[in-house]
């Protein structure tokens, strides 16, 4: 018999919040941190608009040594881990059968970038620590070893559904007997003014409408937006069969019921609504749910004018139109490589507490028919769909079902 | 011209950046770097800030040998000697 896979910790960082509480709290609140992004290496032609981390406190029991040398997408990651781990007593399992799958590739472009400008008139003295730095499997090696993680570690990129991505593959890490347990993590996409400017010229981040009004610049699902706005966010959930967590009597958050990953086999940004429809109908299958059965969906809705209509269509396509439905990236921005995996957390924080978030700026949908949550709702999630696609047509989606 | 003491305190310096745990360690020459809680890339870390630091651009290979503090700084100033 196959496992029955279970989420027994989680970990989260984003602009409005450290640890699950904080955020939980400002995301039921509809708090936003969006401005003019002031970290150094992120200002370009342009001011972008963003929703920065304003800072990371520093976890009890971690040598500032190895906090220092590290990243900031690894500090991130540590951080997260470290809540995690603790809430689902990782401990106490054997570290042979412990695994981490980091979700994001090239996500410390900023930091690059500074390095090469501060040693670019002086290359004979640079950092030799660079040579480990620049790959981003270094946050692999950080965190194995400031866990004592013995069983795997590696990165997926699968661009902004790279944080679902590490799910899935977590999840089939343990399903195949690699590990017992196995640790999803989301990466903070860490980008340089480079990245930004990319990613404006391509059109898919936001424009400078919103200038002068940081707070209204991220909105998915209306009208008036023109694209995503980024934030910065990273965030740890840990998989396992049920069988392991009741030797430690841990209460699961949620179960995974089952996924889905399709390819459009198109190397564009640009969405496929039969790609879409394909990766909802694989997954709700594979959990062996009906369409009827889901009643809440936590979207990929970035703020993409095209994105957003196909997603909806999709939904539409699949008969979800009459699921709760709210954008966690209207407060929280969008994290690209972390998205996926944070966006699971703002779910599974939702089903607990058994209430729904509101979502920001969601003026004149771009589908009126869906049931949007606007306003801070009760609500208890029972099946929860929770859907990430990435540039070059990677398309997932993740059904969760409460553990009450 | 540097001394010998104005290198140790330059390599006593780099090496608390890297080990911020020894910021009130009191280094002698007889201070190996390993036993102080530098691995093996910090110490290449900390040899590259010295270097830096005496603008002293010679190959990694050439600064391999010294067992302790004192050693370190004697082949720095050695090298700074011949440049």
């Amino acid at each position: 018999m196959s496992p029955e896979l279970v989420v027994t910790g989680m970990g989260v960082i984003s602009a409005i919040g450290q640890g699950k509480d904080d955020c939980a709290s400002a995301l039921l609140q509809g708090k936003h941190a969006f401005d003019v992004m002031r970290r150094p290496g992120r200002q370009g032609v342009s001011a972008f608009i963003g929703a920065e981390i304003p800072q990371i406190a520093f976890p009890d029991k971690m040598r500032s040594q190895t906090f220092r040398a590290a990243s900031l997408s690894t500090q991130a990651a540590m951080v997260v881990l470290k809540e995690a781990w603790d809430e689902a007593r990782l401990s106490d399992v054997n570290p042979d059968r412990v695994g981490l799958i980091v979700g994001g590739s090239n996500f410390q472009q900023r930091e690059l970038t500074q390095l090469h400008e501060s040693f670019r008139e002086r290359p004979q003295f640079l950092k030799p620590t660079y040579a480990l730095s620049f790959m981003d499997s270094d946050l692999c090696g950080f965190c194995s070893a400031e866990f004592g993680i013995r069983g795997l570690a590696y990165t997926v990129g699968g661009a902004s559904a790279s944080g679902q991505l590490a799910i899935i593959q977590a999840a089939q890490a343990v399903m195949g007997g690699q590990v017992d347990v196995c640790i999803a993590l989301g990466a903070l996409m860490d980008v340089s003014h480079w990245e930004c400017q990319g990613f404006r010229a391509l059109g898919a981040m936001g424009s400078d409408r919103y200038a002068n009004e940081p707070a209204l610049a991220s909105r998915p699902f209306d009208r008036d937006s023109d694209g995503f706005i980024f934030g910065e966010s990273c965030g740890a959930l840990i998989i396992e069969d049920r069988k392991t967590s009741e030797r430690r009597e841990i209460q699961p958050y949620a179960v995974l019921r089952g996924w889905g990953l399709a390819m459009d086999g198109n190397r564009n940004p640009d969405p496929s609504l039969a790609g879409e429809v394909r990766v909802i109908q694989s997954a709700l299958q594979s959990a062996a749910w009906s369409a009827s059965q889901v009643d809440y969906v936590n979207p990929h809705g970035t703020g993409s004018v095209l994105g957003d209509a196909v997603e909806l269509r999709a939904l539409r396509e699949c008969d979800l139109t009459h699921v709760h439905i709210n954008a966690t990236k209207s407060l929280i921005g969008h994290g690209l490589s972390a998205a996926g995996t944070v966006e699971v957390i703002a779910t599974l924080l939702q089903m607990r507490l058994e209430r729904l978030h509101p979502t920001r700026n969601l003026v004149n949908p771009v589908d009126a028919d869906f049931h949007w949550i606007r306003e801070p709702t009760i609500h208890r999630i029972e099946h929860a769909l929770t859907l990430s696609f990435g540039f070059g047509g990677i398309n997932t989606a993740v059904c969760w079902q409460s553990d009450r | 011209m540097r001394n010998k003491t104005q290198i140790l305190e330059l390599i006593a310096h780099s090496t608390r950046e890297i080990v911020p745990d020894l910021e009130s360690h009191v280094f002698v020459e007889a201070d190996r770097l390993a036993d102080l809680g530098a691995n093996s890339v910090d110490r290449v870390e900390i040899v590259m800030l010295v270097q830096e630091a005496l603008s002293l651009s010679v190959p990694r290979v050439e600064l391999f040998g010294p067992k302790n503090v004192g050693e370190l700084a004697d082949l720095f100033l050695k090298k700074l000697d011949v440049a």
